[in-house]
């Protein structure tokens, strides 16, 4: 059984966006949901490094964990998803995230919350793949067409990389052994409880 | 405390890389940029915490990991639950146990048929606008921490979605007329509420609460400062953390949020606790208690065994009111 | 009718129904497509068989969908930058409904960047225009297409009559395909003007002219892909992480397969130089000290390649004289940069080889453009770094198809293919167009001016302004007609202005109404202003020449929306109007009004023989896209036994000799001498004859040999330096009888009088190319590139301060050229800097500007700022300051601040970025933004609805004077500028 998981390889990331319209494109995401974004660390210095982030689909994912209504499951592939018909848009699995992924529609009161959205894994929700209302709730379902994610998929130096944790992981692995260096599969130890050793 | 080491990892983290900053003009204008990258597991260890710029207007999306999360998970799933279910169960045995020995405080004196107005009826209204608030509040917000346990495999996850929906609208809501309830009741009762001598003989003498016993009280007793002390600033500190969350991101950060919600459900299960005993008294703790706040006005006996200094204040100031009695029962239910 | 899709019937749905997708389905992906998909093709991994194969399965069951039910895929050609990446669109009822990645193509290989990853967006935009418009009384309003070609013809007719065909200004564009920026070269010549100019003027002209005047073609020698076999990396002038995303893939494997170094050398620390395993902070505009700095290094510990050198190279101690000026103090004096590390790097360049100096704005946007990059060549020449695989002048080009557009000829100074514009390039080319060459000549003022060079497009507006004396032609510029240009991308923006306000004309032919229409209105226009809505290369067909010299044909997506018209048949419709479309379109198929694009290839093929893009057929083409898997990702060749592309090169990068039929492979690397002609090798070209006059110390002369010694390609049968071939040398060889009779006829047909002369180049047969070939020879001939480029303002490149320099105290020992005319105007940036310097603008604009791209958007931006996916990825303009410059100023990270320039009290508002990117005493902007002007916002300028998401002030309402002698090249990359907290 596959772990999908993402890695971001930030010796490779160069802050070309590529991964966050690619997002925009395939799901339609409105103005103003980041489902991934690029954080460069230490702009303009010497060491400087972008990494690109967004749901990691975490091994016991906190947001499921802290959410009231339990909307969240994880798939058999190991992606964390949710119903928006169960969310209440409470903003928990927010505080819970180390990695700031879920995004919430400015809706109704207040100009706070409405129903969390978030990377899919490009794997849709809990309607029936690929049916509509599952693509105008969740975005597209690449991952029932067998395909992968369209950020990772287009991303332009091959940075990030999604599919099978243990593949995904042994390519970073052959990477850094090759080349002498790497500042890490960012995230990776967050999100999985695990590093990995090269 | 955990903030404190955090402190000291960055004062460590800074002078690390002050370190390696220094270092750098040493070797002769070798500026390699792939040699000296930042590493994700150094920066996890120094700062706990991984920040950097975005070019998104929406700043807090810079912050790329916050692993403390996951403490706050800690505290929502575990430790919350624990303080919250000891905190009222507890106090629900404890008022068990006590109505159980003690039995209701009767009217020692009887009725005298005569009455005094204890509460006018703004006074009144105020109260209960502020009492229904709180208890649809406490429902609510009861509801999101331990709904998912308690009654989410009770009822299934689309009616608890749908109750827990309804729920958050009416938590976010009514907190406008509780937060504004609870100023009124700071600003009403502040004069009878500050604390001095008598109050300490009142709680030296315990109230009166065991045996038979009646130490003096102005209009209010040590207790219900109490009382009033703990909505004041137990509702102050709810409403203030609830805004905050309310409207993420307009006052603080992640972190911010996160204690935010951990004052908010700490101060809110213990307010539920305290107010579980406010009403015991209120209502079948105590004979005569209820139609203070039911029709407003007391017997003048009661007043009299409950609040002597005040009653003779009244007194001194009006004289008993005439009318007859009124029956105090209708409010109750 | 346009469906987003979002409101689609979910019967043309690609994710169709559940049960539509169970019935058809499919496999999904095989292993290979997994892991391809999952990174590894891209991942260093050597061993596939080594793989644990856990994670597929899982994958293949996961598949539950077909693909893309019912709809069909089509290729296009992404048109953000040069890199080439295919962009594979799914079509559903006539909407474009998703992108996929493109595997299969060589170049980008599934990737994109963040305006690759969102072009949809481009063609459904409900921002586009939809209908032409014209300005009546301040007002935008709606007209018929049919009118606008009228009233828009009448009046240029109009302006002819009384000003001569010099006086309407051609700008056509380099996001056109080879076929419509061809036309518009034809439409100028047909019209009778040499005014026909694209944006190469303002990106690589002086790449060219620079390149070109050293070694033959002024283009990238090698390709994206062939950096990988590169053991250094040098980028100077150049931040392809942002500019050229998708080409960092293949230059940070690159680097990481062959550890190689990386060397960026910038004022800027910018994201490319994040991966850098050397970066090199400079003065902006101090390119040759530094260049000249490492030479001087080289020189001095022997690292030169002496054995390439004697035999490739004219003029090495012409250069070394110059270079022996440049002393490690005097570079770091002038440049700021170290005399060590400059050492080290010049050490990495020569001897860690193959070395690549890969180049982009930062070279060219200069007054001394054109020396920058032939100081460039000279490092690679002096280091023996050209002609071979993973070396090279890789030159990253900015749009889809500058390249194309430039080899087009869509120039002021050349017919098509650099012909260039004398007789007989005109008589050449009135051949191949079959029309008579007095035609062409009687639509011209004058035989001298049908000769002469025109004006280039960054002194448009003062060809309008200036008195008409100062204008060499008959009258000033006085209409425009722009299709396909920003004009937020040229420089001086409030003198613009006054070019606006002036012309009697002003046509935009655009998707978008750019800012050409906002700063129209501004300026003052009340009427006189159409707008017509022209289709994005997604809605049309043709070829596109990306960086590395390939052909691509992109298939048209989806017919062009609303009102809008393919830039083809707006052509079309102008020469009709103008009345010479039955010449103009006498060998081009036309249907209602569309020239047919394959039709438009053909006839370039059949008079391009000067840079080899005779041999790329639209049938080719068409079957390279169709068969883009089978090219080789490193070599970039397919397979010698496929039946369709066989031993081709992807994309048959030009030159491509010989007509289709000789089935030459396409160069992809150019002057490589370690291959045979037919496999894609090649010499440097010879074209500033085959021997020089040298003066010696004594006053006496000695004739030079220009043609190569000893050094010739693989196989060649003459094996030594040779001049181009004619029929004549043909005929000294002996190999004339390998012509057939019909070639033999055709060349009687070229030049009947003296068919001895006829060139490989002018034959239209092609015969002598195919013989030239056939005896392993490369048509142009075998020569030696120059160090020495005599004929250029500078042979030898010589540094010179920016017109608006911090460092007046260099400006005596190294001041710009004196004022000169050129290109039919004058060029005072001598008095300029003069009066700069006198004036002590200095001190009063202390930091020095300089501007580049963000990877978000391009060029001018309208476009891109129009895509919502784009915009709101860099929703405000700013400026970059340091933060010790910054501090003094009082100026805050996100605070807004006024930047003030040298020129015009010239003022913009924007927000500040205080990051340590710049060093202190330098400031950058992106230069994408327009829309505001000095604080205002000119959103209500826009005709209603077209306005694009973000505006913001330009870059160029800041910068300065400034025009390389030899291009007209503006100087957006150093000028002065002051900042204040506003």
């Amino acid at each position: 059984m596959a772990r999908m998981k993402f890695l971001c390889d930030a010796d490779r990331c160069i802050e070309c966006n590529a991964c966050v319209t690619a997002c925009k494109n395939e799901h339609e995401v409105p103005w103003g949901i980041n489902r991934r974004r690029v954080v460069t660390i230490n702009d303009g210095k010497p060491g400087e490094r972008s990494v690109t982030m967004a749901c990691m689909h975490c091994t016991d994912a906190p947001c499921a964990a802290v959410c009231p209504v339990n909307c969240f499951y994880t798939t058999a592939d190991g992606v964390v998803l949710h119903s928006k018909d169960l969310c209440i848009g409470c903003g928990y699995c927010f505080y819970a995230c180390p990695f700031g992924a879920p995004q919430y529609p400015k809706v109704g009161n207040f100009g706070s919350r409405g129903k969390m959205d978030k990377c899919t894994y490009c794997a849709g929700g809990p309607e029936a793949d690929g049916s509509r209302e599952e693509y105008e709730k969740y975005g597209a379902n690449r991952l029932a067409e067998g395909k992968l994610p369209l950020c990772a998929e287009m991303c332009s130096t091959k940075s990030l990389l999604a599919g099978d944790g243990e593949i995904i992981a042994q390519i970073y692995k052959e990477r850094v052994m090759k080349r002498g260096y790497g500042s890490g599969a960012w995230g990776w130890k967050t999100a999985y409880r695990e590093t990995i050793e090269s | 405390m955990a903030s404190f080491g955090r402190l000291i990892r960055l004062a460590f983290g800074a002078c690390a890389l002050l370190l390696v900053i220094m270092a750098a003009p040493a070797s002769a204008q070798q500026v390699n940029p792939t040699a000296s990258s930042v590493k994700e597991q150094q920066l996890l260890q120094e700062l706990n915490r991984i920040q950097g710029r975005v070019s998104i207007p929406d700043q807090r999306s810079g912050v790329l990991e916050q692993p403390q999360g996951r403490e706050w998970r800690e505290f929502r799933n575990v430790t919350l639950r624990w303080i919250g279910g000891v905190a009222i169960i507890g106090m629900l045995a404890v008022l068990v146990i006590f109505y159980l020995t003690r039995g209701m405080v009767r009217l020692e004196s009887g009725r005298s048929g005569r009455t005094i107005v204890r509460f006018t009826l703004f006074e009144r209204f105020v109260h209960w606008m502020t009492a229904t608030c709180f208890i649809i509040l406490a429902i609510s917000g009861l509801n999101i921490t331990f709904g998912r346990p308690l009654l989410l495999p009770l009822i299934g996850f689309e009616a608890f979605s749908e109750w827990s929906q309804w729920a958050k609208y009416a938590h976010n809501y009514l907190s406008f007329p509780f937060t504004i309830g609870v100023i009124l009741i700071f600003l009403m009762w502040i004069a009878g509420n500050l604390p001095n001598k008598v109050d300490v003989a009142w709680i030296k003498r315990g109230g009166g609460i065991v045996g038979h016993d009646h130490p003096p009280a102005y209009r209010f007793n040590a207790g219900q400062k109490m009382i009033y002390w703990i909505v004041v600033i137990g509702g102050g500190l709810v409403a203030a953390t609830g805004y905050a969350l309310m409207f993420p991101f307009y006052m603080s950060g992640i972190e911010g949020m996160q204690m935010a919600q951990i004052i908010h459900s700490v101060v809110a299960v213990l307010f539920v606790a305290a107010m579980i005993a406010h009403i015991y008294i209120g209502t079948i703790g105590m004979e005569g208690a209820f139609e203070a706040m039911g029709s407003g006005e007391v017997d003048l006996n009661w007043a009299r065994e409950h609040h002597s200094l005040w009653l003779d204040e009244e007194m001194a100031r009006t004289g008993p009111n005439d009318q007859t009695p009124q029956p105090a029962t209708a409010a109750a239910e | 009718m346009l469906i987003r899709r979002t409101e689609r019937q979910s019967g043309s749905d690609r994710r169709g129904s559940i049960a539509d997708s169970l019935a058809s389905q499919t496999s999904g992906l095989d292993r290979r497509a997994f892991l391809r998909r999952s990174g590894l093709a891209g991942g260093a991994l050597a061993a596939l068989g080594a793989m644990p194969i856990s994670g597929v399965r899982k994958a293949e069951a996961a598949a539950a969908g077909p693909l893309t039910a019912g709809a069909t895929v089509k290729k296009n050609i992404c048109t953000h930058c040069a890199v080439g990446c295919t962009v594979t669109a799914e079509v559903s009822n006539g909407v474009w409904i998703g992108q996929e990645p493109s595997w299969d193509s060589p170049i980008n290989r599934g990737s994109h960047c963040a305006k690759g990853a969102s072009v949809r967006e481009l063609v459904h935009s409900e921002r586009r225009l939809r209908y032409p418009m014209k300005l009546v009384n301040g007002q935008w309003a709606r007209v018929a297409w049919e009118t606008a070609i009228n009233e828009i013809g009448d009046k240029m007719l109009e302006v002819r009559e009384k000003s001569g065909p010099d006086s309407v200004y051609w700008l056509g564009s380099a996001k056109m395909t080879n076929e419509g920026a061809y036309l518009f070269r034809k439409l100028g010549a047909f019209w009778g003007t040499n005014n026909t100019d694209h944006q190469a003027r303002i990106c690589h002209s002086t790449t060219v002219t620079g390149v070109a005047n050293t070694w033959g073609y002024g283009a990238m020698t090698n390709s994206y892909n062939d950096i990988r076999n590169a053991k250094t990396q040098m980028i100077m002038g150049g931040n392809p992480a942002e500019a050229h995303p998708v080409s960092l893939q293949h230059l940070l494997e690159g680097k990481e397969l062959q550890h190689a170094n990386f060397i960026v050398i910038d004022p800027r620390m910018t994201r490319t130089a994040a991966h850098a395993t050397e970066y090199v902070r400079m003065r902006p505009g101090t390119d040759i000290p530094v260049l000249y700095g490492m030479m001087w290094h080289i020189l001095k510990n022997g690292w030169e390649d002496k054995e390439f050198i004697q035999q490739r190279v004219y003029g090495f101690e012409d250069l070394r004289k110059e270079v022996e000026k440049w002393t490690p103090e005097e570079v770091e004096r002038v440049s700021g940069v170290p005399g060590e590390q400059l050492k080290r790097v010049a050490k990495m360049f020569a001897t860690e080889k193959p070395a690549t100096l890969i180049w982009a704005m930062g070279q060219t946007q200069k007054t001394v453009g054109t020396a920058n990059v032939r100081a460039s060549c000279i490092a690679l020449l002096m280091t023996g770094n050209v002609g071979k695989a993973g070396a090279g002048a890789n030159i990253f080009r900015g749009h889809d198809n500058v390249q194309g557009a430039t080899d087009v000829g869509l120039d002021i100074v050349t017919l098509p293919f650099y012909y260039g514009l004398a007789e007989g390039a005109w008589k050449h080319w009135s051949r191949v167009w079959e029309v008579d060459y007095e035609f062409l000549k009687s639509r011209f003022d004058s035989k001298q001016i049908m000769e002469t060079p025109g004006i280039p497009l960054t002194r448009w507006f003062e060809a309008v302004t200036l008195p008409k004396d100062q204008v060499a032609q008959k009258d000033n510029v006085r209409a425009v007609f722009v299709q396909g240009h920003a004009s937020n991308s040229i420089t001086r923006i409030p003198e613009s202005l006054k070019g606006l306000k002036a012309l009697d004309l002003l046509v935009i032919a655009d998707p978008h109404p750019t800012t050409w229409a906002s700063l129209a209105v501004e300026a003052g226009r009340k009427d006189g202003v159409y707008i017509l809505p022209v289709a994005t290369q997604f809605e049309c067909k043709g070829s596109r020449v990306a960086s590395n010299r390939s052909l691509q044909w992109g298939e048209q997506i989806v017919k062009p929306i609303f009102e809008s018209k393919d830039d083809l048949e707006v052509i079309y419709l102008m020469a009709k109007k103008l009345g010479f479309a039955d010449q103009m379109f006498r060998k081009i198929k036309v249907e209602n009004n569309l020239p047919e694009a394959e039709d438009v290839l053909r006839e370039m093929n059949r008079g391009s023989w000067s840079t080899g893009y005779c041999g790329q057929s639209p049938e080719r083409l068409k079957a390279h896209m169709k068969n883009q898997a089978k090219f080789d990702m490193l070599t970039m060749r397919a397979p010698k036994d496929d039946p369709e592309v066989g031993g081709d090169y992807y994309g048959l990068p030009w030159p491509c000799w010989g007509s289709p039929e000789v089935k030459h492979p396409g160069t992809p690397l150019l002057y490589n001498t370690n291959l045979a002609v037919m496999d894609g090798g090649g010499t440097f070209r010879p074209r500033f004859g085959i021997e020089r006059e040298e003066k010696l110390p004594d006053g006496s002369t000695r004739k030079v040999s220009l043609l190569a010694d000893k050094s010739y390609s693989k196989d060649s049968e003459i094996q030594d330096g040779y001049p181009e071939f004619t029929l004549a040398s043909l005929k000294k060889l002996g190999w004339d009888t390998d012509l057939t009779e019909a070639e033999m006829a055709t060349i009687m047909k070229v030049n009947p009088t003296n068919p001895d002369s006829v060139s490989w180049s002018l034959d239209l047969s092609g015969g002598i190319q195919r013989v030239a070939l056939k005896h392993g020879c490369v048509p142009y001939g075998n020569g030696k590139a120059r160090m020495n480029a005599f004929g250029l303002p500078d042979p030898i490149p010589v540094h010179r301060e920016p017109i608006y320099t911090p460092r007046v105290d260099l400006v005596e020992k190294y001041p710009t050229l004196p004022d000169a005319k050129q290109f039919r105007m004058p060029n005072i940036g001598f008095s300029v800097q003069k009066a700069a310097v006198e004036k002590g603008i200095a001190k009063q604009f202390p930091l020095i500007l300089s501007s580049g791209r963000l990877v978000e958007y391009e060029g001018g931006g309208e476009e891109t700022r129009t895509n919502p996916w784009l915009a709101e990825l860099q929703q405000d303009m700013f400026i970059e300051i340091n933060p010790a410059d910054a501090s003094d100023r009082g100026v805050k990270d996100g605070g807004w601040v006024w930047v003030t320039g040298a020129e015009n009290n010239s003022r913009a508002r924007m927000k500040a970025l205080v990051t340590e990117r710049v060093g202190k005493g330098v400031a950058w902007m992106p230069f994408h933004f327009g829309g505001w002007l000095a604080g205002k916002d000119l959103r209500g300028a826009y005709p209603k609805g077209t306005d694009p998401i973000v505006l913001g002030e330009s870059a160029n309402t800041i910068t300065t004077y400034g025009y390389d002698p030899a291009t007209g090249m503006q100087e957006p990359k150093v000028t002065l500028c002051q900042i204040a907290a506003a």
